[in-house]
């Protein structure tokens, strides 16, 4: 799936330039357009919607990223931390867990997977 | 499966006792899983392998917790140090109980382990079926809600140019996930406020604002800039 930009070029290069560190960063609207099309939208959601989507997930990740930085470790973010942020959301926290699991899982698999290759 | 068999050498290397049987069944579990990842962890480039996790470990939910259960010493005897790791497993646990309470707590909490197992089992065929009966129009919403990502490297740039230090993978893992189920809290409050007022999607602004606004009242929106008065 290509990250460009693909709609409306001259609205998102203009945003692109003057909008600061919000709007250069996350790019790939397209991904955010596919995300809200996943959970139920329209095929074609509207530009501003996903604009507004956009700016909502940088603005939630900078919130957890600073309020991460100010508990256990200060300064650094880690794990452990964001696990204690959204302790109380259900939803996030099991999505969490399951990650990680899931991560630690693959690491083992490949890693068993890498040395059973590289013995034969 | 009724025969007490020695534990394999990854655990404590304890008796075997009532608890084997459940243990043999958590064992086959994992050994057969982590043999089906690789295949596909190995076909797919790790910018998706989380999503290919997904699919791949879907099966291998419920062992997770499973392993790491079976990974507890399942000992009888009363060892010191077995008495102070079953204290460990059984959380919060009084560590003086009779050996026989403490061993009947350790056979709930694995029974509970196993039904938990089977449960997942069970989620994962009705999934299946589910899926298996899905339209053309549903299985793209379905296959555009298990793919579609963040790319992580846009995630830790984000997240690097806040702290100004580098984080580990797995808080970029942790942070993107978190940020598409919020994605989609956001857009299912979205679309019921739209069918509320009366209207079809594609989603307006008006929608999301007033969604936005009705998680903020329900705290699911983090917001650091006001101090929150208790007692007005």
């Amino acid at each position: 799936m290509a990250d460009e930009e693909e709609d409306a070029p001259v609205s998102g290069a203009g945003r692109g330039a003057a909008g600061g560190p919000g709007r250069g960063w996350v790019r790939g609207r397209v991904r955010v357009r596919c995300m809200m099309y996943g959970f139920g939208d329209d095929q074609n959601p509207y530009t501003e919607s996903v604009d507004i989507l956009e700016d909502l997930v940088i603005e939630f990740i900078t919130e957890m990223t600073h309020k991460a930085m100010s508990i256990g470790r200060q300064g650094r973010v880690q794990v452990e931390d964001i696990v204690f942020l959204i302790r109380k959301d259900p939803r996030k926290f099991a999505r969490v867990k399951d990650l990680l699991t899931m991560n630690e899982e693959l690491k083992r698999a490949r890693k068993a997977f890498d040395e059973a290759n590289y013995g034969s | 499966m009724a025969s007490s068999s020695p534990q394999p050498p990854s655990s404590a290397g304890a008796a075997a006792e009532a608890m084997a049987e459940a243990g043999e069944q958590g064992r086959e579990e994992p050994a057969a899983a982590t043999r089906e990842e690789p295949a596909p962890a190995a076909s797919s480039p790790s910018g998706d392998g989380a999503e290919a996790a997904e699919d791949a470990a879907v099966a291998a939910e419920g062992d997770g917790g499973e392993a790491g259960g079976a990974g507890e010493p399942k000992a009888e005897a009363l060892d010191g140090e077995v008495r102070s790791a079953e204290a460990e497993a059984v959380d919060g646990e009084d560590p003086s109980l009779q050996p026989s309470a403490a061993k009947k707590v350790k056979l709930e909490l694995k029974e509970r382990k196993e039904k938990k197992h089977k449960v997942d089992e069970d989620e994962i065929q009705k999934m299946q079926i589910l899926v298996s009966s899905f339209s053309e129009e549903q299985l793209n919403r379905y296959e555009m809600y298990r793919r579609s990502a963040f790319p992580k490297a846009a995630i830790k740039r984000l997240i690097q140019s806040i702290t100004g230090t580098s984080v580990s993978q797995n808080v970029v893992i942790a942070m993107s996930g978190i940020s598409k189920v919020f994605v989609g809290e956001v857009v299912e409050e979205a679309l019921d406020v739209c069918e509320k007022w009366g209207e079809l999607p594609p989603l307006q602004p008006k929608h999301m604002r007033e969604a936005v606004r009705r998680l903020k009242s329900r705290g699911q929106i983090p917001n650091s800039k006001y101090k929150k008065i208790i007692f007005h």
